[in-house]
Order: C-alpha cells, then structure tokens, then sequence
C-alpha cells in the first residue's frame, strides 16, 4: 500500500493589505489634487516673491506667449471672453478671476485686459505668480 | 436511507472588480493631479467708499518706466533690481507712504513686471501701481 501524505495548500496570499494601500493611495490623491482646467497652451506663470497664496475656485483666463486667450481651459476670442466674463461677473460680482499668464507674454495683452475686467464691474482680479525662492 | 443533498458554501463576493475600480480612481487621479504651488498679486481689488486720494493726500511719488527691453528706468536712468530696491528704500527713508507708480511698456514682457514688483516689495514699498494700458500700441 501506497500512503501518500496530502499536499498542504499553501495559504492565499492576503489582498487585503494591498486594497488598504490603493485605498490609502487613492484617498491621498483625492485630497491633494486640484481639479483645475489646465490651458490649451504652455503656460509658465512669472516668477515672483511678492506674491499671496492663491485660494481656490473662480474663474482662470490663460493668456499665452503670443497673446492667446483661454477662460478656463477653452480657448476664447477676447470678444468672447469679456461677453462671457460679463456674463459671469453679473452674476456674481465678488467671483475671483485669476489671470494666469505665460512670463513671456507682452504687457499689452496681459493688463488691457486686467482693465476691461475692472470695467465690466468685476471687484477681484489677481495675477498669477510661480513662487520664486528669495 | 436519508440522502442529504451537500450544503452548497455561498459564493464570496470577488474583490476584484472592486480592486479593478481602485485602481483606475488612483491611476486616474495621480495623472490629473497637480502639484504646482502658485501665488497671486492682486490687480484690481474692490474700491473702499471715498474713492482715489486725492492729489493733496497722496505723499511723495516716484515714476519707474518699464521699456520694452524689460529695464526700469528712473529719470531716464536705466537701473537693475538691485539698484531700484536701494533708490526706493532711500527715498522712503524720507517718506515711509512713499508711492511707486510703474509706467510699463506694452511691449515688456510679464516677468520684467513682475521682477519690478519684487523690486519695490523688497525695498518694503507697499504702495505700488501700475498705469495699465487700456488701447493697444
């Protein structure tokens, strides 16, 4: 007679601790992320010092190198844009409107613009800065 | 004789489809998410009742011009960053409310006018405008 001795099944390796990890992983990212409509073009904003943290929310125009607009990662004619900022800004008055704008680009794209904001009656606009080590 | 049917064991609930969903949230949230760190300056800031100070009540001015070079010049004096922080910082010496007022070209590019910004910020000048172009050149 033949006695064979079972084969021991070697225990399933736990997924728990790895559903744990994604969960944690998962969560982290949810928290610091920044759901934010990124521009149809390169946009690096100035360098700065003098700057303020920068709250959420609002409304984002990009203006690119060579003067080209977008409100909030569509790309927009500045008629467009001011027809739509006009829009918002009656609505909501107190509404940020951050004009994130490349280094590179020309001041007489960057303030006129700043200008027909105020004008349209918005009470906040504020330029983006990229924090510059002292 | 008594035949008892074989208790079925109740099929587990498979983690996998939910593990699957995990792990497209993370992928999809580590490739969307960003982790620039931005700042501000304000442009247009909501006016306080009483309006601009008027001529009297504003004290003692000084005129940077931006060229389109990205150079301040005071006076027609071209000046580095360096040297516009220490102009500012003695003139205020003699006038803490000491008023910038930047004149920048429209064909500067945005980081000269940041950079003049910094200029004034360091010299602790708070009381900085800038003459916006409102037609375009």
């Amino acid at each position: 007679v033949k006695l064979t001795r079972p084969k021991q099944r070697s225990a399933p390796e736990t997924i728990i601790a790895l559903i744990d990890v994604v969960f944690f992983l998962l969560v982290f990212f949810m928290l610091i992320g920044r759901m934010d409509a990124t521009a149809p073009f390169e946009v690096m904003p100035p360098l700065g010092q003098s700057g303020s943290p920068m709250p959420g929310a609002g409304s984002t125009i990009s203006v690119s190198d060579d003067g080209a607009l977008a409100l909030d990662g569509a790309p927009v004619t500045r008629t467009a844009l001011l027809d739509e900022m006009e829009r918002v800004i009656a609505t909501e008055p107190e509404r940020l409107v951050r004009i994130n704008a490349h280094r590179a680009a020309r001041l007489r794209d960057v303030l006129p613009l700043a200008g027909a904001l105020e004008g349209l009656g918005a009470r906040e606009v504020v330029l983006v800065l990229t924090p510059a080590e002292p | 004789m008594k035949l008892a049917r074989p208790i079925r064991s109740r099929a587990g609930i498979s983690l996998v489809a939910m593990i699957d969903v995990l792990m497209i949230m993370l992928v999809f949230f580590m490739v969307t998410s960003t982790y620039l760190e931005l700042a501000m300056v304000p442009l247009v800031e909501g006016r306080e009742a009483g309006g601009a100070p008027t001529a009297a009540e504003r004290g003692t001015r000084i005129v940077v011009r931006l060229g389109g070079d990205g150079v301040a010049y005071v006076q027609g004096r071209p000046l580095a960053a360096a040297e516009l922080t220490a102009l500012i910082e003695a003139a205020r010496v003699d006038d803490p409310s000491l008023e910038v007022i930047a004149l920048p070209s429209g064909l500067a590019e945005l980081q000269s006018l940041a950079a003049l910004m910094d200029a004034a910020a360091a010299a602790g000048a708070g009381n900085l405008r800038i003459v916006r172009l409102e037609a375009e050149p």
